[in-house]
């Protein structure tokens, strides 16, 4: 899982209020460096959660091998246009933390009851328990 | 054609064999391909514009690889956890190939990240040269996400996060429930209105789904409204038993009506057949005409039936009152 789909995961146990941003724990991560697509990134990057993002690489980097690139500690991507502006150097940047990077074995932790969802060869599994629908 | 949904949970029936059997099957992977390239047709994505697009009920990632090839990025979720191992191997496979044949720029060692960082920023500089896309996505397409998660119980994502959303033969399982739990109207309510939620507005769903009576498409359709959405059911060759095919197609503008469905040299016969079922604005007084008869208050409670009962009643060696002339008479009407 990368942390693209982090992005906009949450946990939906019954009775969570929120259950954004999951927390990660890590057991396994790969890096994998893939051809850096401005356009998908331009379309999606308004809808990203930017301070989860970031809060999410904090998490792994310390596991990360090799590092991850260091990501601005405040940026506005929630408009457009403004990312228009961004350098291609930025843009790099955010691929690699979005898409390169997966969490291969460990667990997400939901931050508001605790749940733990694991994570196994890649695939988190969200699987909701009888009692929690 | 046997209906797997009506043997069990879909965990359950796609196992490993059974996964197995489906992805490598040729006539599968065909009408896989078949139908999702029709999904993203009628989908209507903003041409050349990547996006990124929820598959329900994603199994092996057949559908997934179509999506990539136009160039959009996935996440799919599936409640079969052996449909998605074999989804990773065709990923996995996939890494393995690009990287050997070197179009990609994926490090096979960590070692040489230093080059490989250096080459890539070319690579983006490239992209901003124009080069067309489609060879671009051809060379190095981007792998989906998996999630295993039952779509029944809610999509777990904040709200506006797809841009849109195809689901491919995976709808009808929830027309069934395989444990006393499971109540198939609430867990299509679910479903839609997390899908409503999760979805970017203006986005649009496609929803391709084999229903086994007119029925259950009715009662997915009538879900889907209920939660807000416009739209309705695209029925392709309705009059072949083997081509034809129920897209639901899903939109947030109210005034979205669902295109007509596509009639081969099958359908060219009958085409007014075709409507087949269609989710006009919703009637609530259709709803209960379809509901069967109630039996008239005490039609079973004959003179017959209570000497009957009471026969048992005595077998089971209850306290029974003795029959008389008055056993079942009818009382006397009070004026």
């Amino acid at each position: 899982m990368r942390l693209l789909t982090h992005n906009f995961l949450r946990s939906n146990v019954k009775g969570t209020e929120n259950g954004y941003p999951l927390q990660i724990e890590v057991a396994a991560l790969n890096y994998e460096e893939s051809p850096v697509n401005k356009e998908f990134l331009l379309n999606i990057l308004p809808k990203v959660n930017y301070p989860a993002l970031r809060s999410a690489v904090q998490q792994i980097s310390h596991r990360c091998e090799p590092t991850l690139p260091e990501i601005p500690e405040n940026l506005d991507v929630s408009d457009t246009e403004g990312n228009e502006k961004l350098d291609d150097a930025t843009i790099v940047k955010l691929h690699r933390v979005l898409l390169d990077v997966y969490l291969v074995e460990g667990w997400l932790v939901c931050p508001d009851t605790g749940r733990k969802f694991p994570v196994k060869d890649g695939i988190p599994n969200m699987i909701l328990h009888e009692d929690e629908i | 054609m046997s209906r797997p949904e009506l043997t069990g949970h879909a965990s359950l029936f796609y196992n490993a064999k059974e996964a197995r059997k489906y992805d490598s099957s040729s006539r599968m992977v065909g009408i896989q391909r078949e139908i999702t390239e029709r999904a993203i047709e009628l989908l209507k994505l903003p041409p050349g514009r990547p996006s990124f697009i929820l598959d329900v009920g994603c199994g092996s990632g057949l559908s997934g690889q179509v999506l990539e090839e136009h160039g959009h990025i996935w996440v799919g979720c599936d409640v079969s956890r052996d449909m998605l191992n074999m989804a990773n191997e065709r990923i996995e496979r996939k890494r393995e190939a690009s990287a050997s044949t070197g179009d990609s720029d994926a490090p096979s060692d960590d070692d040489d990240e230093e080059d490989e960082m250096d080459e890539d920023d070319d690579d983006s500089a490239d992209d901003d040269d124009g080069e067309t896309k489609r060879n671009k996505h051809n060379e190095a397409p981007s792998p989906g996400d998996l999630l295993h998660h039952d779509m029944g119980t809610g999509l777990p994502f904040r709200p506006a996060s797809f841009d849109a959303c195809i689901s491919i033969s995976a709808l009808q399982w929830l027309c069934y429930s395989n444990t006393k739990e499971q109540i198939p109207k609430k867990r299509l309510m679910r479903f839609f209105s997390s899908l409503y939620q999760v979805l970017r507005r203006g986005a649009r769903a496609v929803l391709q789904f084999y229903p086994e009576t007119s029925e259950h498409a009715v009662l997915i359709s009538e879900c889907a409204a209920r939660v807000g959405f416009a739209g309705g059911i695209v029925v392709d060759y309705p009059n072949s038993t083997k081509a034809k095919k129920h897209y639901l197609v899903l939109s947030f503008d109210r005034a979205y009506k669902a295109p007509e469905g596509l009639s081969g040299l099958e359908g060219a016969l009958l085409n007014e057949d075709r409507a087949g079922v269609r989710v006009a604005d919703k009637d609530p007084k259709k709803g209960k005409k379809q509901k069967a008869p109630r039996k008239k208050k005490g039609v079973g409670k004959t003179k017959e039936w209570i000497l009957h009962k009471k026969e048992t009643q005595r077998k089971k060696g209850k306290e029974t009152r003795m029959d008389t002339k008055y056993t079942g008479r009818k009382r006397p009407t009070r004026f």
